[in-house]
């Protein structure tokens, strides 16, 4: 029977069992459970909101009901808790295992294999068919922790050598803005361009879905395979669908991760017949419009500063009641964007 | 019979399938098997039988199955759907 570890020992048990299957315990996650045999723990395995992880089993216990019973036991309480869709990543010689569960492979890569159980993507993508515009058409993805001039800029001039430019907005809400807002004020910011179309990223662009740093405890490949699986999935499953063969990035002046990602870009994304096209980014005194500007002009309340960087759309939301809370977040602290 | 919550029944145990309910404007199901190729008609077939005899005509069906014998997809589907009906948990 699948139990909930929530005892200190119980947890101890579980970090012994991870750890001697050559798993990294990782302390993050929404619930934790377990299979006791004669007073052993046999089999481990955690969900974090839709991330199936660590999933750990003696050997005397695998290839039988152990890894079905931790699964159920997982999706069972995800989906009490809203979640529509599971994703798990594992080693390529156990895909085989997860894929007997029904789960569907999403990405093959090398050191990891990502698989979906719950028909997320299938569903995405149907509930975009009527975006999909016929030519050659580009994509940006892109977090706008808020819409900038900068991100106006990038935009304009990606739709400008495209039939039809798809801008997923990340759906991840790691960042000062909401992604709702963030969503809102990209849709503003680009109304009037006829061929830009704005989406939900949802769980397939960018999002801690492409995070098998557990089980790969190197954390430099680990960030590397993050990355490459996040592109694959990008140049395999949603390029495709939305006749994408070009993504534009801005140049990276400042942040080593984003330039390590279009680092990547260019690795991934030939091999699905997508170039990735660098375009200079916008510059206001001297120095690139960035969303980590307009962030500290708000701490600072520079206002005038915010002016120039930012359009009417995002200004008028900027100042309001509404961006309070957020204002006075930016003020008590800050972070990586 | 009216579908109003999201629910879930079943186990991803081999020989059962996990089935998965909640509302929708129209009737979908969605079908996933190990066995999809050889079964899959089949397992339409008796969850269209028990959608009829509950006199569901809206929802969202999703269903996972590891080779189900037939009384276990009604069971399943029988479960799922009283729980969908109940207003509360």
């Amino acid at each position: 029977m699948v139990t909930e570890l929530i005892s200190r020992r119980d947890r101890q048990l579980a970090r012994n069992l991870v750890e001697s299957s050559g798993l990294v315990f990782e302390e993050t996650f929404d619930v934790l459970v377990g299979i006791f045999e004669a007073g052993g723990l046999v089999a481990v395995a955690a969900r974090q909101e839709n991330i199936l992880k660590m999933f750990a089993i003696v050997p005397g216990h695998q290839g039988g009901p152990a890894l079905g019973e931790l699964a159920t036991e997982l999706i069972r309480g995800g989906t009490a808790v809203g979640c529509g869709t599971f994703f798990v990543f594992t080693s390529p010689a156990n895909a085989a295992a997860f894929q007997s569960l029904n789960f569907m492979p999403l990405v093959y890569h090398p050191q990891a294999v990502l698989l979906e159980y719950g028909g997320g993507i299938p569903r995405y993508l149907a509930a975009h068919r009527h975006l999909v515009r016929p030519g050659r058409n580009g994509a940006v993805v892109v977090n706008c922790n808020p819409f900038t001039l900068g991100h106006r800029y990038l935009i304009e001039q990606a739709a400008g050598k495209v039939d039809h430019l798809y801008v997923f907005v990340v759906r991840e809400d790691r960042s000062a803005f909401p992604f709702a807002v963030r969503l809102r004020l990209v849709e503003e910011g680009v109304r009037d361009l006829p061929n830009v179309s704005v989406l939900d990223s949802s769980h397939y662009a960018v999002s801690a879905v492409t995070f098998p740093a557990y089980f790969l405890k190197d954390q430099e490949i680990a960030a590397t395979v993050q990355m490459e699986i996040d592109l694959m999935l990008f140049g395999l499953h949603i390029a495709p669908f939305f006749r994408i063969d070009r993504r534009f990035i801005g140049t990276e002046p400042y942040c080593r991760t984003t330039r390590r990602y279009s680092e990547a870009m260019r690795r991934i994304l030939p091999g699905y017949g997508i170039r990735t096209v660098q375009l200079e980014r916008l510059q206001a005194g001297n120095e690139a419009v960035s969303a980590w500007r307009v962030r500290e002009a708000l701490r600072r309340e520079a206002d005038e500063e915010l002016r120039r960087l930012v359009p009417k759309s995002t200004l008028d939301f900027l100042l309001s009641s509404a961006a309070g809370e957020i204002r006075e977040k930016l003020r008590t602290y800050s972070r990586r964007h | 019979m009216e579908i109003r919550r999201k629910v879930q029944a079943g186990t991803m145990q081999s020989s059962d399938l996990m089935v998965f309910v909640e509302p929708a404007e129209g009737l979908t199901i969605e079908i996933e098997s190990t066995v999809k190729r050889q079964f899959e008609h089949l397992i339409r077939a008796r969850i269209e039988t028990v959608l009829a005899r509950f006199e569901v005509t809206a929802g969202s069906i999703r269903v996972t199955d590891r080779g189900a014998l037939d009384y276990a997809i009604e069971a399943r589907m029988e479960a799922a759907l009283k729980r969908a009906s109940e207003a509360n948990p």
